[in-house]
């Protein structure tokens, strides 16, 4: 009896799955939302449903943005999906967006994902747009993101990074905010002076990792004139030098390989007290703020991202713009789409500054932006290096160059970090391979 | 047989010796439930929480985080791709095992060889043929390839294969039919293996990340995997909800797994028809 | 010969059986395989619609690429937690089917890796091999060995490292499905043998291994595919690395397919892995009338 009972589930439920599935593929193209997309978006009346891909957690912004949307276009209601911004949930991405359903507008936050949407054909050429003028609107950092002299999305937000200070030990060890011109070899110096027992001098975060080397090549040029790799320049030399030292000379910041291992949450430990100092981005502001789960009492002051030497020209700041909108080419929607971006990109975005994110329309009120990032909060920032740092102009670049060139570069410098290669192999490695990804 | 002292004490070290690796088994899982109850600044900086922070076993059952959604459309999939993939997997391994047909031996070496092919390679196709099929963005895309396990085919057939001849052989000279012998004689008879074979395939789909990642679109429609995703933010990881969601997302399978083991132990009864 | 006519005479049914999941395979494995193949002829990359024939020019890419060479070499690596996890788990599986107590809970725990949170499973086995203050490394260090390994911060011994987290990952898996063969086995068979006047070990060596070498040939093909294929376990540990060392073949191709969107490349590597481990099992599968026993 029992067996019989066993075998007559698996039975049924066998039987139940075919016959749900032969029904469930009808099912889904009358009972799915999409039913609402085929319909025409011009005529009047039809309400419109749009779909905006961001990486943001929606409870971190983009659910207040569309929510106030919501209520003022009961004819046009967008619906926000988030999407994790690594490898899998681009892609995820970029699946969604060829099928042209559930996928009007995006949002991109690297000029490499922008260029493939482009050439895939999912990203619409804003450059017949002419009741909005991007350059005009967001300054001219925007011209960093055009793809062959073409908008293929409005870039919304600045972007930033920076050394977060801990204003107290500072004060404790004497010195004073660093000057925004300042160098690694001051840093390097800041770091051995704050360093203490159980508190780093300098913590850098992932993101943030290579953002000086970055800003050295976007101003010397990916490439030397003649064509070949600028990779293996002498300036990266000195700073990847710099940063060894401060890990195995100075210990003032962790060893890489120490810090890779242990998974070191560098924010937490910032904001606890276990370092001076720290290299990362805005995004830090989202903790920082949180004084009930990251209690501090300290005061936050700001640095530049240092350059490599004083008299290094054409350095470019980690910066600029980002966040950059697009309206998927493929959308059936996209008047519909197109008047959202423009709400967004003009104000609408302003509840996601709370998490640093600051619009770059010059038709939102900066200062507004700001008491909503700094709510509550203000006695823990040093306003003057904030207004000079975090709101400051700087020379901006936004890198262009592959993925793979990328990786490379990673797996180079990271040998050397480990000690397994010295620094002119490095150098020499990450150009050869830059090389090869060249075409 | 009565057991002496000597076989007793013996086998309470050996249980003593076994608990003790038992316990650096599931170290992993013992931090999942201490994080799950810590607090954001105590991750990866302590061992245990300095008191027990419930916050986050609440917070991903309400508000935007709502795990139930997900957790019913994981069930959902999971419970009917392994129904699925143990019948037809049965079936065919009967197939394999106990009948004789043209071209059976390089039928299944065909088989074998599309278990090597790398998902990551076939999803553009697979992409293409469920927009086709409209199943692209349904339950449907994840359960009905899920019912067709070449692993499972494999591992009954070798379970069907060591099947003594004489048992069915016996059984078909009192002229029950193959359908007779396979659902009256092979089935029960291999209630261990398909009892296995249900458990290690459940948890395969309930955490099968990369299908639902690329074939589902619509949040509604998200399975645990992708939930757990909400946890990785912009540019660091809320481990405390991740973990509170993750040790709610072990359940199931620990049920599974206890109901399997129950029809393992079971077959040990059952067996004793062998030899 | 009995056998032969009685299968004959209903030679037509084993079609009967099959046919329904030979047209899910058909439909959701060898026809998306065909496409993957076609691919591997061309530059396409996911989402461009811009490609074209290339010919045999991801062949030639794909044996002059460093990173391929070096995959290869990883991925051996990581097969030889292949037969060591198998060897465990069939003693691991014969201790606690017989002479434990507590036999339900114990199967739990050695199960429980298996399907624990793979950020878990990382997070605790970085900080087991953490160099500096890691508990593996303390004990060798107390046992005499001055300079331990520096495991996941070094690229000389990354790779094996995984091997060990693959062991202890797999063991569970490996161990339950030795459980239900072990069920098969009748308690009579090994109570002639021990009346016989045989010990433990010749028991398990003469009867138990060769009754459950069905199993062990079923895992042992089927761990060795699963193996090269997987790769979530090296992601979340080391995302490849350091410096590329964990980087397996199957990781190579999802960083090629997912991260660079290079499907012609990816399909090829793909196929070059196919073609070796076919290679592989047939060489099983006609040794296999050596050692397994039905």
């Amino acid at each position: 009896m029992k067996r019989k009972g066993w075998l007559k589930v698996v039975l049924i439920a066998t039987l139940a799955a075919s016959i749900l599935g032969a029904c469930g593929s009808n099912g889904n193209s009358n009972g799915n939302a999409g039913a609402n997309n085929e319909s025409p978006a011009g005529s009047s009346g039809e309400k419109v449903k749009l779909t905006l891909w961001g990486a943001v957690p929606a409870e971190a912004g983009p659910q207040a943005v569309i929510d106030t949307w919501n209520k003022e276009n009961p004819d046009i209601q967008v619906e926000y999906v988030r999407y994790v911004n690594d490898d899998p949930g681009n892609l995820k991405l970029d699946t969604a967006l060829m099928t042209g359903q559930d996928a009007d507008l995006y949002i991109n936050y690297t000029l490499t994902r922008l260029q493939k949407r482009v050439d895939a054909g999912v990203a619409l050429d804003l450059s017949s747009k002419t009741d909005y003028n991007i350059d005009d609107q967001m300054g001219s950092d925007a011209a960093q993101w055009k793809i062959s002299d073409k908008y293929y999305g409005i870039p919304t937000k600045k972007n930033m990074a920076f050394i977060w200070l801990n204003k107290d030990m500072l004060d404790a060890a004497g010195l004073p905010i660093p000057p925004v011109d300042w160098t690694w070899d001051d840093l390097r110096e800041y770091a051995n002076k704050l360093k203490k027992d159980k508190v780093y001098g300098l913590l850098q975060h992932d993101a943030a990792f290579t953002a000086t080397i970055d800003g050295t090549i976007a101003g010397l040029g990916v490439t030397k004139p003649d064509g070949t790799s600028n990779f293996d320049n002498d300036l990266w030399k000195k700073q990847l030098q710099t940063v060894h030292d401060m890990m195995f000379a100075d210990k003032s910041t962790p060893e890489y390989g120490e810090q890779v291992t242990s998974k070191m949450p560098v924010d937490t430990m910032f904001l606890k007290g276990e370092a001076a100092m720290l290299s990362a981005g805005e995004f830090i502001f989202r903790n920082a703020n949180d004084l009930t789960n990251f209690p501090h009492d300290f005061k936050i002051a700001f640095a530049t991202i240092p350059k490599v030497t004083a008299d290094q020209k054409d350095y470019k700041y980690p910066g600029g713009l980002g966040d950059v909108l697009s309206v998927n080419a493929k959308s059936k929607h996209q008047d519909a789409a197109w008047k959202f971006a423009k709400w967004y990109a003009d104000g609408g975005m302003l509840p996601m500054a709370s998490g640093g994110r600051i619009p770059s329309s010059k038709s939102v009120d900066g200062k507004q932006a700001m008491d909503l990032l700094l709510k509550g909060v203000e006695d823990k920032y040093d306003t003057e290096s904030m207004n000079k740092v975090v709101f400051g102009q700087f020379p901006s670049f936004q890198l262009s160059v592959p993925q793979q060139a990328l990786d490379a570069r990673k797996e180079e410098y990271e040998k050397y970090f480990l000690n397994e290669q010295d620094l002119d192999a490095a150098l020499k490695n990450m150009a050869k391979r830059h090389q090869e990804y060249m075409k | 047989m009565i057991e002496t002292n000597k076989n007793l004490s013996f086998k309470l070290s050996v249980t003593i010796l076994m608990l003790i690796a038992g316990l650096f088994m599931i170290v992993p899982f013992l931090w999942m439930l201490s994080t799950s109850f810590q607090t954001p600044s105590e991750v990866f900086r302590q061992w245990f929480p300095s008191k027990l922070d419930w916050s986050s076993h609440k917070r991903i059952w309400t508000g935007s985080y709502n795990f139930l959604p997900y957790y019913i459309n994981s069930l959902k999939i999971a419970v009917i791709g392994t129904a699925g993939a143990v019948f037809m997997s049965a079936l065919a391994a009967y197939g394999f095992a106990r009948t004789e047909f043209k071209g059976r031996d390089t039928l299944f070496m065909v088989y074998l060889s599309m278990m090597m092919i790398p998902p990551q390679v076939v999803f553009v196709p697979k992409f293409i043929m469920f927009n086709w099929l409209h199943i692209y963005n349904t339950h449907w895309a994840l359960i009905l390839p899920a019912m067709f396990s070449i692993f499972g085919v494999f591992m009954l057939r070798q379970f069907f294969l060591s099947i003594p001849k004489e048992i069915t052989e016996s059984a078909f000279l009192d002229g029950a039919g193959h359908f007779r012998i396979f659902f009256r004689l092979v089935l029960p008879l291999a209630k261990p293996a398909l009892a296995t074979f249900a458990i290690i395939d459940f948890s395969w789909q309930w955490n099968d990340y990369e299908n639902a990642l690329v074939f589902l679109q619509s949040p509604k429609l998200y399975t645990i995997p992708l939930g757990l995703q909400n946890f990785v933010l912009e540019n660091n990881v809320d481990y405390n909800g991740m973990m509170a969601a993750s040790s709610a997302a072990i359940i199931p399978m620990i049920l599974i797994f206890l109901l399997g083991q129950k029809y393992i132990i079971q077959g040990v009864s059952s067996s004793a028809v062998k030899g | 010969m009995k056998r032969k006519s009685w299968i004959q005479k209903q030679g037509w049914i084993g079609y009967v059986f099959i046919l329904p999941n030979m047209l899910g395979i058909l439909a959701f494995f060898i026809l998306p395989a065909l496409f993957s193949f076609g691919m591997m002829f061309t530059n396409y990359q996911f989402a461009n619609p811009n490609w074209k024939f290339t010919g045999l020019d991801n062949m030639t890419r794909m044996f002059g690429d460093d990173q391929f060479y070096k995959s290869i070499k990883y991925t051996v690596i990581f097969l030889l937690s292949v037969p060591i996890s198998l060897a465990l788990a069939f003693l691991v599986a014969l201790v606690l089917n017989r002479s434990v107590y507590l036999k339900g809970l114990l199967r739990g725990m050695f199960f429980l890796p298996y399907i624990s949170s793979g950020v878990a499973v990382a997070f605790v086995w970085m900080l087991l091999f953490q160099p500096s203050q890691g508990p593996i490394n303390e004990v060798l260090r107390f046992i005499g060995i001055v300079s331990p390994p520096g495991w996941f911060a070094d690229s000389g011994s990354a790779m094996y490292a995984i091997d060990v987290v693959q062991i202890w990952f797999m063991l569970g898996y490996n161990m339950i499905i030795y459980l239900a063969a072990l069920q098969e086995i009748s308690t009579e068979q090994l109570e002639a043998a021990r009346i016989d006047g045989a010990g433990g070990a010749t028991i398990t060596w003469r009867i138990v291994w060769p009754l459950v070498s069905p199993t062990t040939f079923m895992l042992l093909i089927t761990g060795l595919i699963m193996t090269v294929k997987s790769f979530s376990l090296i992601q979340a540990i080391t995302g490849g690395g350091p410096s590329g060392s964990t980087t397996i073949l199957s990781l190579f191709v999802y960083k090629t397919a997912f991260s660079y969107y290079e499907m012609g490349y990816a399909s090829t590597i793909s196929w070059f892995l196919f073609a070796v481990i076919l290679v592989i099992t047939i060489i099983q599968w006609v040794g296999q009338k050596r050692w397994v026993h039905y």
